[in-house]
């Protein structure tokens, strides 16, 4: 890779981080506690108001994933819901994984790898005959904009698509008004979703990437919206 | 009996079967072999009403001429008044022409249709029609069309709104179509019964094309397609097609079906002029005919006062159902209760009962579905409310009475149906503290509560600010090294570079080396590593390998390399004293290899500075 080869990627890259930035600075960026988000999603477990209890689980699993206690009660409240809508036997419990990032965690991994990427070749630029070590430089830095990238387009994928989960009971995902009517899908509360565009009191369903109609936004709760519905999970 | 009285007698029997079930007239020319005959289907139409016009041309062994219809004209006739005419309207239908041979003798027929269509009473006077071929002329009687309003239409309906054929019309028409209600009075929302009939007594070619009444002032549901059957009207069998349509009133007061509208092509058949001829098979001639029916007046009647409270409009016969999935339940769990309503009437716009609960924290409409049954001359069909209740603290869910009410037009009064209160049972849910640190499945404690905040970070997954300014600045400091990197391979490859590596490895490693064997009284290895120094300096020097040349050729390749002959002599004498210090005393090889290994570095030295640029 050429001097100007990384220039390139440096352009690239900063006109992929600037919509990203421009979209983030129009949320609160305001840090939000994992404790609050945890005591109110446990809370509502112990209602079995399922659909609040994973959207807030999953709001505190977010920034803190390896929190044995999070995990443990995101895993019973998967159970849960599975148990609810019938096939809690054929699945296994669907606990989080025990080594996992947060998101500015995994930000700063990919950082750390491009940094030490960037340290190895000027290591190896500084010796002569050193071409193995500048390639394991090369390789470092590599995986570390690989990594930048892909969490790049999960930011972009959760911006479009946000995580959202069901509250109600049951809901409806059907046609818009102005499509050929088909039988609607049912959600039971607690399913995760992901969310499309909107229009009016409808907003498009999406599951495993795929759009499956329209529900009534008032049954869904977005997973980046949990802190609203807390009483005490800012600062 | 002659061939030619035969024929003639032939055709005069033919001309008269011809002539009898129809009023018509035909001419033969002199020659008997041209003769004209015109007919009309009937002898009087109502104005608006259609008749038929058949003109048979036949020839013997000649051309068939062409016939042309003058134009015809009402003529209404008063005393002491000039005759008033008005002209009416003919259409020709279609034209057929046969062709038949007996005993040599060629026959050739033609035969026209038209469709006279009078918008006046009076008389149509259809003047002789005449042909001629040659000398041979003939021409058809005058006709004589009554036109009357007394006349019977072949496509009009008898009006009046009564169920069946009892009221069809007089005479024997051949088409005609019929609405007809169930009932001439009735509530407001209550079903009427629409049977829209064709009757047909004559091959219907295709489809039939309906146009359906106005049918202003009244909500409307089709039952279904069409039905098809037949029936006897005055003695006389027809086939039916009928559409029924429900139709529930949404006005009170007079209100009026319109007309319907059907056009339909009918097949008539035309018998041949020579009944005898073996070519002489019966003419279809297709006929496009448009009926209209008569407009039906009902009567719409408010409901009589006194509504009951919660009625919402229903009329018709119905019942209530109230289905509750389950009677115990944990709290936290939705019971759903199903109210369904089932009978005859306009189903589709009945409002859905209020279903209620006491003791239940939320609730949800999960849906409402309509099924209507179209087969019947009724309709009826059910609708089904889903309604879901939540408690969240154990005790009982008392789902309270759900009331329908509805008008019953038989009966002329409301009827109301009230269903009981029904009560569930709500368990402690398996979230709730006494079950608490249990998962569903009981394999798994629910953790408990944090009592201390923290840690704190973003839920959205969008890149720290810090962390693109790191990303940037790596990729600077990578790029950087990659430039200085390219540099310096860039640099190591120019010869120059390359030959002044060697020299300052040549100083740095092996004369070092050599000092220090010369140090560890290993004089005769050191001398022979700089003795390979020198020759390879030397080398470098004036771009030769010397390793193994012999003196003299050493000598002539250093000249031709322009090596002057000082230079020469002064390396060849520093290879002479480094092969002499082998052979040298011990006690001054030491000194002797340090001052050689010396003189060869200062020689090097000089070398390495020569090339520097």
């Amino acid at each position: 890779m050429t001097g100007r080869a990384a220039f390139y990627l440096v352009v690239s890259l900063a006109l992929l981080c600037g919509p990203v930035r421009a979209e983030a600075a129009t949320k609160a960026d305001a840090p939000v506690d994992a404790a609050a988000l945890y005591n109110a999603g446990t809370e509502a477990l112990g209602r079995r108001d399922l659909g609040p209890a994973v959207t807030f689980l999953l709001a505190a699993y977010r920034i803190d994933p390896r929190a044995r206690d999070i995990r443990t009660n995101l895993g019973i409240a998967r159970a849960r819901v599975e148990e609810s809508q019938g096939s809690a036997d054929q699945a296994p419990h669907p606990a989080p994984p025990p080594i996992a990032l947060s998101w500015t965690e995994s930000w700063y991994l990919a950082i750390a790898f491009a940094m030490a990427g960037a340290l190895i070749s000027w290591l190896a630029a500084m010796r002569p005959r050193s071409t193995r070590l500048l390639v394991a430089g090369s390789a470092f830095f590599a995986l570390g904009i690989l990594s930048f990238s892909a969490l790049l387009l999960r930011a972009h994928e959760e911006g479009v698509h946000p995580s959202a989960v069901v509250v109600a009971p049951v809901l409806e995902v059907g046609p818009a008004p102005d499509e050929r009517p088909l039988p609607p899908y049912l959600l039971g509360a607690g399913d995760e979703v992901r969310l499309g565009p909107s229009r009016g009191e409808l907003v498009q369903v999406r599951v495993s990437g795929n759009v499956i109609g329209w529900a009534k936004r008032s049954g869904l709760w977005r997973v980046i919206d949990a802190p609203r519905y807390t009483r005490n999970s800012g600062v | 009996m002659t061939g030619r009285r035969r024929w003639v007698a032939l055709l005069a029997a033919s001309v008269a079967m011809a002539a009898l079930p129809r009023i018509g007239a035909c001419g033969t020319s002199p020659g008997g072999k041209l003769s004209i005959e015109a007919s009309l289907d009937v002898s009087s139409v109502a104005p608006g009403a259609v008749a038929t016009l058949t003109v048979q041309v036949r020839s013997a062994g000649l051309n068939l001429p062409d016939v042309t219809l003058p134009p015809l004209t009402v003529d209404v006739e008063r005393p002491n008044q000039p005759i008033r005419r008005t002209p009416a309207i003919t259409e020709h239908a279609g034209t057929s022409q046969s062709f038949s041979m007996v005993n040599n003798a060629v026959e050739r027929s033609a035969t026209t249709v038209y469709r006279i269509l009078p918008q006046s009473e009076g008389t149509i006077h259809i003047p002789p029609l005449r042909v001629s071929v040659g000398k041979e002329t003939a021409q058809s009687s005058p006709l004589t069309l009554i036109v009357s309003r007394s006349a019977v239409s072949p496509g009009k309906a008898p009006s009046g709104a009564v169920t069946g054929p009892a009221n069809a019309p007089s005479g024997r028409p051949e088409v005609f179509v019929q609405a007809t209600v169930d009932r001439s009075r009735v509530f407001w929302n209550q079903q009427l019964l629409l049977r829209l009939r064709l009757y047909s007594r004559v091959d219907i070619l295709g489809d039939v094309d309906w146009k359906p009444p106005p049918t202003t002032g009244f909500w409307t549901e089709g039952l279904g397609p069409a039905r098809h059957g037949r029936v006897t009207v005055r003695g006389v069998p027809y086939e039916v097609m009928e559409i029924p349509t429900a139709l529930f009133p949404t006005k009170t007061g007079t209100l009026t079906i319109g007309s319907a509208q059907v056009r339909v092509r009918v097949a008539r058949v035309i018998q041949p002029p020579d009944p005898w001829s073996m070519l002489g098979m019966p003419e279809v001639v297709p006929q496009d005919l448009a009926l209209t029916s008569d407009p039906v007046t009902v009567v719409v009647d408010p409901l009589p006062p006194g509504t009951p409270a919660g009625f919402q409009g229903a009329v018709g016969d119905y019942r209530l159902a109230l289905h509750v999935d389950s009677l115990t339940v944990r709290a936290g769990d939705p019971v759903t209760v199903r109210a369904t309503i089932r009978g005859t009437g306009n189903i589709a716009t009945v409002r859905d009962p209020e279903i209620r609960a006491r003791g239940a924290t939320r609730q949800y409409v999960v849906g409402s579905s309509t099924k209507v049954d179209r087969n019947g001359d009724r309709l009826q069909g059910e609708r089904e409310t889903d309604v879901a209740f939540i408690a969240d603290q154990p005790g009982a869910l008392t789902v309270l009475p759900v009331a329908f009410v509805w008008f019953d037009p038989e009966g002329g009064r409301y009827r109301s149906q009230r269903s009981d209160s029904v009560r569930v049972t709500v368990l402690p849910g398996t979230g709730a503290p006494a079950q608490a640190g249990r998962a569903g499945s009981g394999a798994a404690a629910v953790a408990a509560l944090r009592r201390k905040p923290g840690p704190f970070g973003a839920l959205t997954p969008d890149p720290p600010a810090a962390s693109v300014g790191l990303l940037g600045l790596s990729a600077i400091a990578y790029a950087g090294a990659l430039a200085v990197a390219g540099a310096r391979r860039k640099r190591l490859r120019d010869p120059r570079v390359a030959r002044l590596g060697v020299l300052e490895s040549l100083l740095t490693q092996d004369l070092s080396r050599a000092n220090s064997l010369a140090s560890r009284n290993e004089a005769p290895r050191a001398a022979a590593i700089a003795e390979q120094a020198l020759l390879r300096g030397v080398g470098i020097r004036y771009d030769l390998d010397l390793a193994g040349l012999a003196r003299s050729e050493r000598t002539r390749t250093l000249r031709s390399r322009g090596a002057d002959d000082a230079e020469v002599s002064a390396v060849e004498s520093l290879l002479d004293s480094l092969g002499a210090i082998a052979y040298a005393p011990p006690e001054t090889r030491v000194q002797d290899a340090r001052q050689a290994i010396g003189a060869v570095k200062e020689r090097l030295e000089r070398y390495r500075r020569e090339l520097l640029p």
